[in-house]
């Protein structure tokens, strides 16, 4: 390496700082105290160090307010999105990527259109489907409409094609079933896949706003990203400004964990989803 | 041969067993209501009212198209509205060198063309004498959204290739760096919007402190007109730089490496070699990047909606929230069913781009 690359990598240090600040800023508030930052916001350093320092904002989330609550309906139905979606898209994208049979191309081709409709055009009539069925504010109201967008079968079908057809051929000769086959012989084949719809699918979940903000309209079904919008406009008066940072930080914290541990799958997860859907 | 038991399934049968449960909830929550939207966007239909008494809608035919894009004496001319249709002949002209005198991608040539006749068409509409739109704020938050659009994208799209072209090495220090900058991509439009907000406000945020602390005076950004639509630009970039990034180090994986090289002989290195290597061989990244951004930040929704309300003054309303609010908060979900069927079309013909391009490339 010579020295040019030094340099650039100095002259990149300094732009990356910056774009950390805001996430370091949101996390020193939430380890002051109240008191001090209805003064000033600026203590240390402008605030981007937590001194005088104290954790009892997390304390307090946890005691009271529906926070924790809040984050206990994110994993519920991120964990249910992800499941359904893998479900729904591995069985669809394996029969459309292999199997023989009428209409295959018509039914293909209706699920490709499917891509173009954004959830903004659909919320409306979801909305009125699931008031007559007397759904909302509940766990599948927030999960069913996402089972339905073909991404995932997408991606699946694009996976499955990839598989060379030796192995299924060979257990095809032997009499093993075609469900048998699927679960089988496929599914543990299409384990990274699998891995980046759940990622994609998890985030969505955990990060979706719009559908929650129509669908969930009693605090006990808000899901941690509607929360943290119901809390982020008074924060001033009620809660105080180091507590909303603090649920911010705990909003975020699934995410990012995810996010620095299986860094290749969300990049991967997140370009698939940023580019259809 | 073995002999098949009669209970197995045969392809046809196992193949529809395995596909049911998506075309069951593809059929139910997406194609369902996608047509009933168009169906709701023909009715007056009151969301309390019809909630309370099924019957109380009324077949209106298109009269809701009408009352959101429409109006009383509408007539058309040319400079009507100056900076749109200026920015349409702009587009035009740019266009009609760009096919006469290179040989770039025609499907882009005619791409820029087609817009920009469709911009000058469209914003020559104004009310005559005596006239008005019945919806008085429709078209303006179109034209919020188009401005958004139009300041998010080249803003994320820019920064995001210099950024590429700079970390497209494969050490351990660039890796680093990579994952920092993207870091604030996975985060939620919430949480985006909590940091940022505070972040602007005039008497706790960051920027504010660091002013007062140089001697300025802070800029009240959330609250005013100037520098509303600024902010909401400044927090999406932060946010959603990362994916354009990833995309365009992508791309920049497969320039091979002999055409530096050859470059470099030739003396080309550095910003030379940006601008006549890396984008003319990026030139199909770009295009794809710029189509995702379009698509991606017309849907914008929860910046406006939860760090300026719209405002000031509608300068922040944007199209999406407006659905939500004609829907929402007044109920009135025939009309926002109509502007969401307008957004469909929009996003859909953007789709169609993205599909063109993307086909180009295999």
């Amino acid at each position: 390496m010579n020295r040019s690359y030094y340099w650039l990598v100095l002259g990149l240090s300094i732009p990356a700082f910056l774009w950390l600040v805001p996430t370091i800023w949101m996390v020193s508030l939430s380890f002051q105290p109240n008191e001090v930052l209805a003064r000033t916001t600026s203590t240390t350093f402008f605030g981007l160090i937590p001194i005088p320092f104290t954790a009892e904002n997390y304390g307090a989330l946890f005691a009271f307010g529906q926070t924790p609550w809040w984050f206990l309906n994110s994993i519920i139905v991120a964990v249910g999105m992800t499941l359904g979606v893998l479900a729904v898209s591995t069985t669809a994208g394996y029969v459309l990527a292999r199997m023989e049979f009428p209409f295959k191309r018509t039914i293909t081709l209706i699920c490709l259109i499917g891509l173009m409709v954004p959830e903004q055009a659909v919320f409306i009539p979801l909305y009125t489907m699931f008031a007559d069925f007397g759904w909302h504010n509940s766990y599948h109201a927030l999960i069913l409409p996402r089972m339905a967008v073909p991404i995932g079968v997408f991606l699946m079908m694009q996976f499955f094609r990839a598989i060379p057809k030796d192995i299924e051929e060979a257990a095809r000769l032997d009499g093993v079933t075609w469900l048998k086959i699927f679960w089988y012989v496929m599914l543990p084949l299409a384990r990274p896949a699998m891995m980046t719809l759940a990622i994609l699918t998890f985030l969505y979940a955990w990060n979706d706003y719009l559908w929650p903000l129509v669908s969930a309209q009693q605090r006990d079904y808000f899901t941690i990203t509607l929360g943290l919008a119901s809390i982020q406009s008074n924060f001033a008066q009620s809660e105080g400004l180091g507590r909303v940072m603090a649920s911010g930080v705990i909003a975020s914290l699934p995410v990012v964990i995810l996010f620095l541990i299986f860094q290749r799958y969300v990049v991967q997860a997140m370009t698939v989803g940023g580019s259809k859907g | 041969m073995r002999e098949t038991p009669k209970r197995k399934l045969s392809q046809t049968q196992a193949a529809w067993v395995l596909l049911v449960p998506f075309l069951a909830t593809y059929a139910l929550f997406l194609v369902y209501p996608f047509f009933r939207g168009v169906w709701i966007s023909l009715h007056d239909w009151n969301l309390l009212a019809v909630a309370f008494n099924p019957d109380a809608k009324e077949f209106v035919g298109m009269r809701n198209y009408e009352r959101v894009m429409w109006g009383r004496n509408i007539e058309w001319g040319l400079l009507a509205t100056p900076f749109w249709q200026g920015l349409g002949l702009t587009g035009l002209a740019l266009s009609v060198i760009l096919g006469a005198a290179t040989k770039s991608s025609r499907f882009n040539v005619i791409a820029l063309g087609v817009a920009s006749a469709f911009l000058i068409v469209v914003s020559g509409f104004h009310p005559g004498e005596e006239g008005r739109w019945y919806d008085r704020r429709f078209w303006p938050t179109v034209g919020n959204t188009l401005v958004f659009v139009g300041l998010a994208v080249p803003g994320v799209t820019i920064s995001a290739l210099l950024l590429a072209a700079a970390l497209n090495r494969e050490t351990r220090a660039m890796g680093v760096l990579r994952t920092l900058f993207f870091l604030s991509q996975v985060l939620s439009v919430t949480v985006v919007t909590l940091i940022w907000q505070i972040m602007f406000s005039p008497r706790q945020g960051l920027i504010a402190n660091i002013t007062k602390t140089m001697g300025g005076t802070p800029i009240n950004w959330l609250t005013d007109q100037q520098f509303a639509m600024a902010a909401i630009v400044i927090a999406t970039i932060w946010w959603s730089l990362g994916i354009a990034m990833i995309l365009f180090l992508a791309g920049l994986q497969d320039i091979s490496k002999d055409i530096y090289e050859a470059a470099a002989l030739d003396n080309a290195r550095g910003v030379k070699a940006f601008v006549f290597i890396t984008l003319p061989n990026l030139k199909r990244t770009i295009t794809t990047v710029v189509v995702l951004q379009i698509i991606l930040h017309f849907q914008v929704f929860g910046q406006s909606h939860l760090m300026t309300q719209g405002g000031p003054n509608d300068t922040t309303q944007v199209l999406v929230r407006y659905i939500y609010q004609t829907g929402f908060r007044d109920s009135e979900l025939g009309r926002a069913s109509a502007m969401a069927v307008f957004l469909f079309i929009i996003m859909g013909s953007f789709s169609v781009i993205q599909f063109i391009v993307g086909r180009e490339k295999t």
